[in-house]
């Protein structure tokens, strides 16, 4: 099964609350240090309220591995991963335009891409998210329950 | 050379508002291992630099904002923000603590602290970033609200991630109450949003992309198992599902809900101002602060009525009881509106209804009339009565401009008997603990050394009755007594503790849900935590020893100002009339004294003035203080207040 990052919430009260534990695990676990300048997990908190973590979706059909010149990321055909190999990275930035959802960020120090890598399999979001709405999980499990709890309300 | 503790960014920043001089400092190795941090840090800043004698709203005031160790890390609740001045509402010791993001983008910022001395000729900003710091031009952030101010620094730079700190009009007009607001969140007792403004300093903007480290990598996984302790804490849920406004029918249920200007301890509307009915009506999602897993905070918008669309992040149990229950207002709406304006206008939600109150009684029971009043009527439980009040306090208007100077100083302006209907201790109006009902309040209260307070000792014990934190706290010998709230057996010993437990988490600088309430965590975590980050190898012992040197510290400032036992009262209304429900027949009078002379006994100061002894300064290392209060003789005027 293609695993990924995913947020399992139901607002207003089992939601996402803007705290950034995640962004802070992410950090402490690639780089030794807190920054959530650094954290492959950004979350983006609006008006009214509202706070979204923005993650690699290790899309299928990945913008990022198309639009990159020196083929560093590629997509693991069985894990779904998608990989950027850093030592490729030329830092050019043609991914971070590319993706959708603005998932990738160029490292402060290092000047390459950076993007989620799903931790092998342990990611340190998932780990320390308070409100355990983030998961590492397969897209249609996600759909499974939506549809167990949209079934369960319907009564 | 890098500082010797991890977990710290080694520099602060002195700016002088008068020169217009920022310097950079290196944090000194002493002030780290004695002082810690935030709270502990302003502490020793202001003893050293703020003599006896000096107004509050001078430039030699100083007004610091710091971090801690903690902020910035992932240990749970290290969001938060102190801030240490001289009050100008008490004309003592004053600090206060606001949860949100700013500390933590301070911090990568590049500072650990920044201390404003001075006065600024011209409205100025602190901008701050990546290790730089530099005072813009803030004429056109003047008169404007917290929120907007915020909004306008973060166009003017182009970057959303900007974090921002700041006062509003009531901290301009130098309402004695005003507070330093970030995105909703207040650091407001204490009056120091009004330092703030008398130094013409709008706000703080930080934006930082720099590193916090630790000194060892199992702080990581330590932090997260306390994050699970605290998550795993029977009170958690209910904080995290219903926010600090769950509190207001168990605390109403047990009579512990001021109101009505401390005439009862109960409000037969609570349920149409509770938790429950914020989340029913008014609730769009819960929020949090940094690193939170509890995460309290509440967005809520007005869905219809005269308040419609009205939106707020603020809105807590310490706000709805003052807006509410303490001005007799049962309209749910209109106390998140009144929320809203407080945090806009840069108001202490709880001084702001406690001064409401006060006048309501006043007005009343003939003290005050429209004449003094601007022919308004001041009715309890008038919504529109509250949200004018708040907004001539905020701009000095009218009635306004007295009420704007506090409860003390109105009641002596009031005169006619007005002074037994002000609810204050040295100065500062009392939050939403009615101590009738929960004995260790009183204590807490007349102890804190800021004044009427309930986040010093914070004694939650006895509030409903923790009895395995009590047993795995204090050991099973001090049952039931110790669990009970109308008990006063062993609670000097329970508000010392929380005393120097609060001075520690306001120094490393995490939240008191945790700590204090719920009981999650303790001494021995707070230092495994604090030593993993900072690698000072501290126990729980030294961990002690360091929020008592600053709590004896901030008691040594409050000494040179003239303060002693004679100050540590409580107001004359809750000492002569009985509360109400379980506190029937229950004042806050007979047994102060006792608790009293049990508690300076434990703190080693003299039962007579209340004073730090020598012997204990000099054995928490407070030679230079017990030195300066042996030069001024304990004070023999009568009462400050």
């Amino acid at each position: 099964m293609a695993k990924r990052i995913v947020l399992m919430e139901r607002p207003p009260i089992n939601t996402c609350t803007g705290c950034r534990s995640c962004e802070l695990a992410c950090s402490f676990r690639h780089e030794r240090a807190f920054n959530p300048e650094k954290s492959r997990i950004r979350v983006i908190r609006t008006e009214y309220g509202i706070s979204y973590p923005v993650v690699c979706h290790q899309c299928s059909r990945p913008p990022c591995v198309e639009a990159c010149p020196v083929r560093a990321i590629t997509k693991n055909p069985e894990s779904g991963l998608v990989y950027i190999d850093e030592s490729l990275c030329i830092g050019c930035g043609l991914c971070i335009e590319k993706c959708p959802f603005g998932a990738i960020t160029l490292h402060a120090d290092k000047k390459v891409a950076i993007k989620c890598d799903l931790c092998d399999g342990d990611p340190g979001c998932v780990k320390s998210c308070p409100e355990r709405v983030l998961a590492l999980a397969d897209v249609n499990i996600v759909a499974q329950r939506t549809r167990a709890a949209w079934v369960k309300f319907r009564g | 050379m890098a500082f010797k503790y991890s977990a710290y960014t080694g520099r602060y920043l002195r700016v002088d508002l008068t020169k217009g001089e920022i310097k950079e400092v290196e944090t000194e190795e002493w002030r780290a291992r004695l002082y810690l941090g935030g709270n502990g840090f302003g502490t020793k800043v202001l003893w050293d630099e703020v003599p006896k004698g000096v107004d509050p709203f001078s430039p030699e005031n100083r007004l610091i904002l710091s971090t801690g160790p903690l902020t910035g890390t992932i240990w749970p609740t290290a969001g938060r923000l102190e801030v240490i001045g001289k009050s100008p509402l008490t004309g003592i010791y004053g600090d206060a603590n606001s949860g949100g993001h700013f500390a933590p983008e301070l911090k990568f910022a590049g500072y650990d602290m920044i201390i404003f001395q001075g006065k600024s000729k011209r409205p100025v900003y602190l901008w701050v970033e990546d290790g730089r710091a530099e005072l813009r031009d803030a004429s056109h952030l003047w008169g404007r609200g917290t929120w907007e101010t915020e909004r306008i620094v973060r166009q003017e730079h182009g970057d959303e991630r900007i974090k921002v700190a700041g006062i509003g009009p009531a901290g301009e007009n130098l309402v004695r109450f005003a507070g330093i607001i970030t995105s909703g969140r207040a650091a407001a007792r204490s009056g120091l949003g009004a330092v703030m403004g008398s130094k013409n300093l709008k706000c703080v903007a930080a934006r930082g992309e720099l590193d916090v480290e630790v000194a060892d990598d199992e702080f990581f996984d330590y932090a997260c198992e306390v994050q699970q302790q605290i998550l795993s804490d029977e009170y958690t849920p209910s904080t995290s599902r219903y926010g600090t406004p769950g509190l207001v029918n168990p605390m109403n249920e047990i009579s512990r809900f001021p109101t009505r200007n401390f005439q009862r301890g109960d409000f037969p509307y609570a349920n149409e101002i509770s938790g429950e009915v914020l989340e029913k009506k008014f609730l769009v999602r819960r929020t949090g602060c940094y690193a939170c897993p509890i995460n309290c905070g509440r967005a809520a918008i007005v869905r219809e009525g005269p308040f419609k669309g009205t939106y707020t992040e603020g809105i807590e149990y310490e706000t709805i009881n003052a807006l509410g229950a303490r001005t007799w207002n049962r309209d749910m709406a209109s106390i998140i509106k009144g929320d809203l304006l407080c945090d806009d206008y840069g108001l202490d939600s709880i001084s702001t209804g406690g001064v409401i109150a006060f006048a309501m009684e006043c007005f009343e029971r003939g003290i005050i009339s429209e004449k003094d009043t601007g022919g308004m009527k001041l009715e309890w439980g008038d919504p529109q009565v509250v949200l004018e009040l708040i907004e001539k306090i905020a701009r000095r208007e009218g009635i306004g401009d007295v009420l704007a100077e506090g409860v003390a100083r109105a009641a002596k302006k009031f005169g006619k008997g007005a002074e037994y209907y002000a609810m204050h201790i040295k100065g500062m109006e009392m939050s939403a603990q009615d101590p009738r009902s929960q004995q260790s309040y009183i204590l807490a209260h007349v102890t804190s050394t800021r004044g009427a307070d309930h986040l010093k000792g914070f004694p939650c014990i006895d509030e409903t009755g923790y009895v395995d934190a009590a047993v795995k706290r204090y050991g099973e010998q001090y049952l039931p007594e110790i669990v009970d709230g109308l008990s006063t057996k062993y609670k000097p010993m329970v508000v010392k503790d929380g005393e120097e437990l609060g001075a520690v988490t306001d120094s490393a600088i995490v939240c008191k849900f945790g700590t204090h309430f719920p009981p999650a965590y303790y001494w021995p975590e707070l230092a495994r935590g604090i030593s993993l980050a900072t690698g000072m190898q501290l126990d729980a012992a030294e961990l002690k020893k360091i929020g008592e040197r600053i709590y004896n510290l901030q008691r040594c400032f409050n000494a040179r100002e003239g303060i002693g036992r004679k100050d540590d009262i409580q107001p004359k209304r809750i000492m002569v009339e009985s509360g109400t429900g379980r506190a029937t027949g229950y004042t806050a009078g007979p047994l102060l004294g006792p608790m009293l002379d049990e508690y300076y006994e434990l703190r080693q100061w003299d039962k007579e003035t209340g004073w730090p002894t020598r012997a204990k300064l000099e054995e928490l290392g407070l030679k230079d203080a017990a030195d300066e209060l042996d030069k001024i003789a304990p004070s023999r005027r009568k009462n400050r207040w």
